[in-house]
């Protein structure tokens, strides 16, 4: 640990001593290069953190690498709908930023709004956000990423491209295990009024029912709320897009019937339940989670034709079985972070041999 | 090697053997005819190997599996045998991605080509690599569905080729590119086992997006599942006017911005809105001659002449009208799809007029709707000629939009007549498309080894001239094309020290090097 700490010193970066391991905080993208470089070299477990993620001690032997400096907006246009931003930089600050030149992230997941924009892009959901036409993709349009060896690898800021496989694929979810993103592109939509309506269902399930089939018909709703209540279901969505917001909620009544006569939107901008289980399930299994007597109420974003991110609870259970019951049904946690599955990416896609070449050939070692 | 394609050589029938005893008798060949069709693709470069009657790089032998189990034992064999596999759907390519450099296996995949399964009311669809896109879009149409990909080839190419290459359709705007709409992949690696990436959420980067856009070097795309819709009811199209390309550039990013989904959004240049007397009343007339000579396909010597002298046909360019094009089309589908597309595109109407557009009617849009592959199938003539005609595909966010548009242009001015229109638009930016016609050298029956050196060295300067424009103004080098043995030049300055990770990836999948060898610079 000692030569450890001693290389880490030369990275122009502040390193303290914590528990089992070091705490090390570069100040910039090129100390963050250096520092990664001399944790490979020593095969020394990392853990990543940027700004208004979750606190979390060293890994034994290894090191905490506090992205909280990291935390610049070097650029953001709401005209062209991109920021070029810093992992450390908390989503919350990006909004905040966005929102000033009327752009938006769009609807998050409440743990990725809590967190950096680092987490969010490395995390289980890589980034994906819902886009017009029921269809989600990441919100990172470009990726810089610290390799192994202290290189920084960095996309072309391009809307697609066609130049062999997304390298990007290799920070976006990947929990820092092959890289470590330091910077992104990242995309904005305009910020516009949403529009709302709500409506009542016989129950929950057919309010899930009722969602997925405005997803399959392009209608894809920005945000929702359902919520078990008296005598059936209440279903409260919003859409957004400064020109098809209010296109696309009438069609949604037209496909649903008339909707209640009441501002729905307080409905859906309340904050779901704070002891929530974030997931990213497909309908069907939301559909059948929505069936438990116990399930009383589902806050859905990221919709899209296959599924949906959902904050899931239980009214008598705790977190830990809500997960349980979220995964027997297919359901892959996102949030709390100590829930979310620990298996070695690919195994069941039968790729296994792959991933350990793959961690081999980039010199990289499984995060802690 | 020049003259005609020899027969196979020793290598060659042994591996025939070989396969045959794998796969059954007739599934492998290497007859000189089966060996030709599979050592080029449609890169415009090869087009001046055939006219010249030359194929550099034929394979050894040619290989049609029927099911993943087969192209496994295909992969395992040759991974055995140190041989070369290059994946092959049907050769539609335009970057030269299955040419087989190395030899070895062409792994022809259209046998891979059962019915689809499709699930509606889930919106997927599963099909086989080699299954051809036409035939896919018929068999669905038949059951009220579309994937709603569709490229200018997609008369001759495959699932598997659109996967491989990244491809985009005309309707990307509201179907996305083709890595948009796939939900999970069946593959083969370089080792020769079975990945299946699943259709549900699930930890750890996503496989399947390292997995398209791998041109074959990675693993051999066996069977995809899609994304599939209802077929829309009903279509609205229109064609709108504006001052300028800039002009119509920034209409562009309005539409695409406001939420809108339109199915067609192509601006096309002042010259490719006039050719193609898109420009409305007498707009054709006004295009000089020698740019006619082009758009016609004119007789040789006239064309010939015209094409010696390409900067000066550009700067007859820029004293035309400026007005610029904007084919625009929604779709809506169900009972309510043409009031839902009317209304969309009576929406986008208003937004475009407060952008300066001018509104056309319907009848240039139905114009491109009815001619919408033909363009693909009018090169020959111009090839005959003595020229050559490509086409380039690179994209970029709004900001650099002009600025790349541009930056070609001047850096393609000496070498070859140029124009483009802008498709595939998303929310951060868009993909310009150029289309090149140049000098090549003699026409057909004409041409011989001498000739065609002259034409590649006039084919190449044309290109690293367009390229390095693109690079410089911060483009992608390629949007849906893919890169091939025609773009890998630029690679490195595209991926820089990404290259470290796709050489990563190259050992992880194909750990002996034998899958599509000399592509992607690996």
């Amino acid at each position: 640990m000692n030569a450890l700490r001693d290389d880490l010193a030369t990275t122009a970066s502040a390193v303290v001593a914590e528990g089992g391991g070091l705490r090390v905080t570069p100040p910039s993208v090129a100390a963050l290069g250096r520092v990664v470089a001399v944790l490979r070299a020593h095969r020394a477990p990392v853990r990543v953190r940027g700004n208004g993620d979750a606190p979390v001690e060293p890994p034994a032997g290894g090191a905490l690498l506090e992205l909280v400096a990291l935390d610049r907006i070097a650029s953001l246009d709401a005209a062209t709908g991109i920021a070029r931003v810093e992992a450390g930089c908390s989503v919350a600050a990006l909004e905040t930023a966005a929102r000033r030149s009327v752009a938006t992230l769009g609807p998050l997941l409440p743990s990725v709004r809590a967190g950096s924009v680092g987490a969010w892009l490395a995390g289980p959901t890589r980034g994906e956000r819902a886009i017009p036409g029921a269809r989600r993709e990441t919100a990172a349009l470009s990726v810089a990423a610290v390799l192994a060896d202290g290189h920084l690898a960095e996309s072309r800021a391009a809307p697609r491209s066609a130049t062999g496989p997304d390298l990007d694929h290799l920070a976006l979810g990947g929990s820092g295990r092959l890289c470590v993103i330091a910077t992104a592109w990242i995309r904005l939509f305009p910020a516009a009024p949403p529009a709302y309506a709500a409506w009542k269902m016989p129950d929950l399930p057919a309010a899930v029912s009722a969602v997925a089939r405005l997803c399959a018909d392009r209608l894809a709703p920005a945000r929702g709320t359902l919520r078990r209540q008296e005598g059936g279901a209440l279903l409260a969505l919003s859409w957004e897009g400064p020109e098809s917001a209010r296109l696309v909620s009438q069609r949604a009544a037209r496909a649903l019937g008339d909707p209640l006569p009441v501002d729905a939107g307080p409905e859906v901008r309340a904050p779901p339940s704070a002891q929530g289980l974030e997931v990213d399930a497909r309908w069907a299994a939301l559909e059948e989670f929505a069936r438990r007597p116990d399930s009383a109420e589902m806050a859905l974003y990221g919709m899209h034709a296959g599924g949906a991110f959902a904050v899931l609870s239980l009214a008598s259970e705790g977190v830990e079985q809500c997960a349980a019951a979220a995964r027997s049904i297919g359901a892959s946690v996102v949030a709390p972070r100590r829930l979310r599955e620990v298996a070695s990416p690919w195994t069941e896609m039968g790729a296994g041999g792959i991933w350990r070449r793959l961690v081999t050939a980039l010199g990289a070692e499984e995060a802690a | 090697m020049t003259g005609p394609l020899r027969g196979a050589g020793p290598r060659g029938r042994a591996l025939e053997r070989d396969l045959s005893a794998l796969l059954g008798s007739g599934a492998a060949s290497c007859s000189p005819a089966d060996l030709w069709a599979t050592s080029r693709d449609c890169w415009p470069r090869a087009l001046l190997w055939t006219k010249a009657s030359v194929a550099p790089h034929p394979p050894d032998v040619v290989a049609w599996p029927a099911s993943t189990a087969e192209v496994a034992q295909v992969v395992r064999y040759a991974a055995e045998r140190q041989v070369a596999v290059v994946p092959f759907g049907a050769g539609s390519g335009v970057c030269g991605g299955t040419v087989p450099v190395k030899g070895g296996i062409a792994l022809d995949l259209k046998r891979l080509s059962g019915p689809p399964a499709l699930d509606l009311p889930a919106r997927t669809v599963d099909v086989e690599a080699g299954t051809n896109g036409q035939r896919l879009e018929e068999l669905l149409g038949g059951a009220g569905a579309t994937v709603g990909h569709f490229p200018s080839s997609i008369y001759c190419s495959t699932v598997g080729g659109w996967l491989a290459a990244r491809s985009a359709g005309q309707l990307s705007s509201r179907y996305g590119k083709i890595e948009d709409m796939v939900l999970a992949i069946e593959a083969v690696d370089g080792t020769g086992e079975v990945l299946r990436t699943q259709d549900a959420p699930a930890a750890g980067p996503d496989l399947v997006q390292l997995l398209v856009g791998s041109e074959g070097t990675l693993g051999v795309i066996t069977k995809a599942r899609l994304r599939c819709w209802p077929a829309p009811s009903s279509r609205w199209m229109r064609g709108l006017r504006f001052r300028s390309v800039e002009a119509g550039v920034l209409g562009l990013r309005a539409l695409m911005r406001s939420g809108l989904r339109p199915a067609v959004a192509r601006l096309y240049d002042p010259l490719d809105t006039l050719l193609a007397g898109r420009g409305g009343g007498e707009a054709r007339a006004a295009v000089p001659e020698p740019l006619r000579w082009i758009a016609d396909g004119a007789q040789t010597e006239a064309l010939r002449l015209a094409l010696r002298a390409p900067a000066l046909l550009n700067r007859l360019v820029d004293a035309l009208p400026s007005a610029s094009l904007l084919v625009l089309g929604f779709e809506g589908d169900g009972p309510f799809g043409e009031a839902d597309a009317r209304e969309d595109g009576e929406l986008a109407l208003r937004l475009l007029d407060g952008e300066g557009a001018e509104d056309l009617g319907s009848a240039p849009g139905e114009k491109w709707l009815a001619n919408r592959y033909r363009i693909s199938y009018r090169q020959s003539p111009l090839f005959s000629a003595g020229a050559f005609v490509d086409t380039m595909d690179v994209a970029t966010t709004w900001d650099r939009l002009g600025v790349l548009y541009h930056s070609v242009r001047e850096a393609v001015a000496e070498h070859a007549f140029v124009m483009a229109h802008f498709s595939h638009a998303y929310l951060e930016g868009c993909s310009i498309y150029f289309t090149f016609v140049g000098l090549a050298g003699a026409p057909a029956g004409a041409s011989d080894a001498d000739d065609l050196e002259a034409a590649e060295a006039r084919y190449d300067a044309c290109w690293n001239a367009a390229l390095s424009a693109a690079c410089d103004a911060g483009a992608t080098l390629s949007h849906h094309h893919g890169v091939g043995l025609h773009k890998q030049v630029f690679l490195a300055r595209e991926h820089g020290e990404g290259m470290r990770q796709l050489r990563a990836l190259k050992q992880a999948f194909d750990p002996r090097g034998i899958l599509n060898p000399g592509k992607l610079l690996l």
